[in-house]
């Protein structure tokens, strides 16, 4: 009797366990895998206004036009954002390998208004060398469908962008994706 | 140079917090078991220390909160510089690591008390070991999944600041501190449940060990739902104060349940009997709470406040279905022991009508919880998305609410044991005529809608029931006293505290029932399109679009709308509807202006945006008739509450047999 009463209790506790873990599992919309509706698409133009430190090799505006042709990872930060400042120095280690291979590593510091002294600082602090422009109006951030920040897209030689990351990238999801690049475009 | 870390040094505190809640609940066991007394005392000062290493840990977040020491991980990620120092402070229960922080401080201050002031019993030692095996959890979650006093390697110079609609109202300090000291003084009579369980002891002592912490708890909760219920009514816009949202709905459960706990633990002082019942309620409000906490943090459920995901979500699932698998089983294996040995004498009696409160509000919460996974679990069958809205909240809950409404009248009135079929037949006469009367006239002066009217209908019948409860208690002592009405009152206000207190929560439901029938049944709402300088009509008042404005603190960006209100030609005031926008980052949220009444609110919020050129505002206009009476009625509820729990231990209640006499039927 106790046996069977305690066996019942198990049977239902396992079941809205069961129920739970679907729940828990099936994902849901915040996933890190959310698709962009970008992707086999153009990657939408922009021209922003560089920093300082970029001039000598790039002028003072970096239009996205001028470099297509070439495969382009572009990585979205802001200066309030923690994950950014976990993934910069892999940004740069990347761009100090695959630079040379001809891919161009652009970062974008949008959703940070007026937050030029703090761009100043963070791209100091991690010494970036690949250019960094302002996103003042936060607009071209809209035109690129950003979910958060940071995000980083991956867009091939022909100017379409075949890949984005949501949130930090780890040294293997750059190898992956700019080996992809570099492989395509060859 | 050295430095003083805070994040190692919190992540110290509760490490060792960790430590002692682990050897308190294994020490206590032992002690209790080899009845070895210097391990037992160890146990509880274990608790003590906990508590203290708890707040030490709590202190470090405030101080790192308060200096914007952004090593902190917890203060990177959620705080601002630009933030008003008392939004700083409550940041702490703004996001999911520190409001765990705070549960486990809480749950360690109250195991505290506990273990400082709890009489010796048998039961004592095993209490306190499950209020710290409680405390394991929490506080292990704090150290390995969640810890908020992880190192930044690289500090940002600012954080993003806490969620905006948080920071949009001062609710937003009381409403979380409320619901966890809810939840944590309802752990203490499920620590004691399980103890009497696991001792074989499913007496009495084991609730009124605990029946302040209940009550308390209990108080804390509903206290916790009405300042949840304001909070949305002033930040979210939509001019209504419950949407029957998953979060809402997890934290309404547990108190469904605790409600019916604290009525029918008062059949077992009384009778012996409900056992079962009361174990079996207990149980569900603690695991309801924890089901709750991993709902709302595990986006298994869709909701608007969602916490986001991470590994506390199945840690919560994982200490949920052990405790329902341990408590359930417990209880299982202990059935012999804990099944009722008498039976109803008579349905029509004060303990029928308890059982009858049992079974509506397991029933509510039944209804509530269908509702809240029923999409889960149609996704889980058959893989298609579905959403139950308020429309099959309301229809299955409001019968039932009136079921309750009528209870709560006659349930009072009945005598323990079998009611003497004369006075039944009189009080069931005077609350027939107070029903049919108010209800009538309510319906004469223009209720015409079904609920509205019978609440109004149900809520004299309870007036009516509370005045017979009163002259019943109260004439006899009139005739024994040579003493005037109000000095006799006065003596019976403080010789049965609890009895007068349960009269008082009462009447402050049959007011928040009137305020929410009304509320919900007779708001006009309208979306009216304002050119500056020009006005409108809304229900009897004038509203005009006076001029815009803007305002800015170092914290927000507010741009509003400056909207006089007017009633037949008379100026009542001006409302100053907003936008405010928190950091540069940050998402507009748009903040309700409201006009209070004692009758009915006006309450406008922008739906456009305000900007130097704009010429014209869009307004949801919404005025809803008695709002204001919730809130009084919550206030009245918990007023009710500690006027029970005040005045020292004396409201013990005497054997069954020594007080029937004054608490039947009145004469």
């Amino acid at each position: 009797m106790k046996l069977g009463r305690i066996a019942v209790i198990a049977v239902v506790v396992a079941a809205i366990g069961a129920l739970f873990a679907f729940g828990l599992l099936r994902g849901n919309p915040d996933d890190r895998n959310i698709t962009s509706n970008l992707i086999g698409k153009p990657a939408p133009a922009f021209a922003l206004p560089l920093y300082e430190r970029y001039w000598t090799d790039y002028g003072e505006t970096f239009a996205l036009d001028d470099h297509l042709g070439k495969p382009l990872v572009i990585n979205f930060w802001a200066s309030w954002c923690l994950p950014c400042y976990d993934e910069a120095p892999v940004l740069q280690q990347a761009w100090q390998a695959y630079g040379p291979q001809g891919v161009q590593f652009v970062g974008v510091q949008t959703q940070d208004r007026d937050k030029r002294d703090e761009g100043r600082a963070f791209i100091a602090r991690f010494n970036l060398g690949f250019p960094n422009v302002l996103d003042n109006d936060s607009l071209v951030g809209v035109d690129w469908a950003l979910y958060g920040v940071p995000e980083t897209f991956f867009v091939d030689a022909s100017g379409k962008v075949v890949a984005k990351h949501i949130g930090p990238v780890t040294p293997e999801v750059i190898e992956q994706q700019v080996g992809a690049l570099l492989r395509g475009g060859a | 140079m050295f430095e003083l870390q805070l994040g190692p040094l919190g992540s110290a505190s509760v490490f060792l917090a960790f430590g002692l809640a682990l050897y308190g609940a294994v020490a206590g066991v032992l002690g209790a078991t080899r009845r070895d007394a210097r391990l037992q005392t160890s146990a509880r000062l274990a608790a003590v220390a906990g508590f203290i290493l708890a707040t030490a840990a709590v202190v470090v977040m405030q101080a790192a909160l308060l200096t914007n020491d952004f090593s902190v991980s917890y203060v990177a990620g959620h705080s601002r510089i630009a933030s008003p120092t008392w939004v700083k402070v409550v940041t702490m229960w703004a996001a999911l690591e520190g409001s765990i922080l705070l549960w486990a401080w809480l749950l360690t201050g109250y195991t505290a008390l506990l273990a400082i002031t709890a009489p010796l019993s048998p039961l004592r030692p095993y209490a306190i070991s499950i209020m710290q095996a409680v405390q394991v959890f929490f506080l292990g979650v704090l150290a390995f999944l969640a810890n908020p006093f992880k190192v930044v390697p690289f500090p940002p110079l600012d954080g993003p600041g806490p969620n905006e609609l948080l920071q949009n109202h001062w609710m937003m300090a009381v409403h979380p501190l409320l619901m966890y000291l809810g939840f944590v003084g309802l752990t203490v009579p499920f620590a004691y449940a399980m103890a009497a369980l696991i001792t074989r002891r499913p007496g009495t002592e084991w609730m009124t060990q605990t029946r302040r912490w209940t009550l308390t708890g209990w108080g804390f909760l509903s206290g916790a739902i009405v300042a949840g219920g304001w909070w949305s009514y002033e930040v979210l816009g939509w001019g209504g104060y419950w949407a029957w949202d998953p979060v809402e709905n997890v934290s309404f459960m547990p108190w469904l349940t605790a409600t019916a706990f604290i009525h029918s633990v008062q059949v077992q002082e009384r009778r012996r009997m409900l056992k079962p019942w009361n174990v079996l309620l207990i149980v569900a409000t603690f695991s309801l709470s924890i089901l709750g906490t991993f709902l709302t943090r595990s986006g298994v459920v869709s909701s608007v406040h969602a916490f986001g995901n991470g590994p506390v979500g199945p840690a919560f699932l994982v200490f949920f279905l052990l405790v329902t698998l341990a408590a359930f089983g417990l209880l299982a294996a202990r059935w012999d022991d804990v099944k009722d040995r008498a039976d109803l004498d008579s349905v029509v009696s004060r303990e029928g009508g308890f059982l009858g409160v049992n079974i509506l509000f397991v029933t509510l919460t039944a209804a509530v919880l269908l509702g809240t996974l029923f999409p889960l679990i149609v996704e889980a069958v058959t893989g298609d998305k579905v959403t139950v809205g308020a429309p099959f909240f309301d229809q299955t809950t409001l019968p039932l609410w009136m079921l309750v409404l009528l209870l709560m009248g006659i349930g009072p009135l009945l005598p323990w044991r079998r009611a003497q079929q004369q006075s039944l037949a009189r009080n069931l006469a005077w609350l027939a005529v107070a029903f049919v009367v108010s209800g009538a006239l309510a319906w004469l002066l223009g209720v015409h809608k079904v609920y509205p009217a019978l609440t109004v209908a149900l809520a004299g019948y309870n007036l009516m029931s509370l005045y017979l409860l009163l002259s019943g208690a109260l004439a006899p002592r009139l005739r024994l006293a040579n003493r005037g009405a109000l000095q006799v009152f006065r003596s019976y206000a403080v010789e049965s505290r609890r009895r007068v207190g349960s009269m008082i929560v009462h009447f402050a439901v049959v007011i928040v029932a009137v305020g929410v029938a009304f509320s919900s049944g007779y708001r006009v709402d309208e979306q009216l399109r304002l050119d500056f300088g020009s006005s409108a009509e809304f229900s009897g008042y004038t509203l005009t679009a006076v001029d815009r404005f803007m305002e800015r603190t170092p914290a927000r960006i507010s741009a509003g709308a400056v909207i006089a209100v007017t009633r037949n030609g008379r100026p009542v005031t001006t409302l100053r509807p907003r936008l405010n926008l928190f950091g540069e980052a940050g998402r507009t949220v748009p903040t309700p202006a409201v006009y209070y009444t004692a009758t009915h609110d006006l309450y406008l919020n922008l739906n456009s945006s305000v900007g130097p050129d704009t010429t014209f505002v869009v307004l949801r206009v919404v005025k809803s008739p008695l709002v204001t009476w919730i809130w009084v009625g919550g206030a009245i509820l918990l007023l009710g509450t500690a006027y029970s729990l005040g005045g020292g231990r004396r409201t013990v209640p005497a054997p069954a047999h020594a007080r029937e006499k004054h608490e039947g039927a009145p004469a």
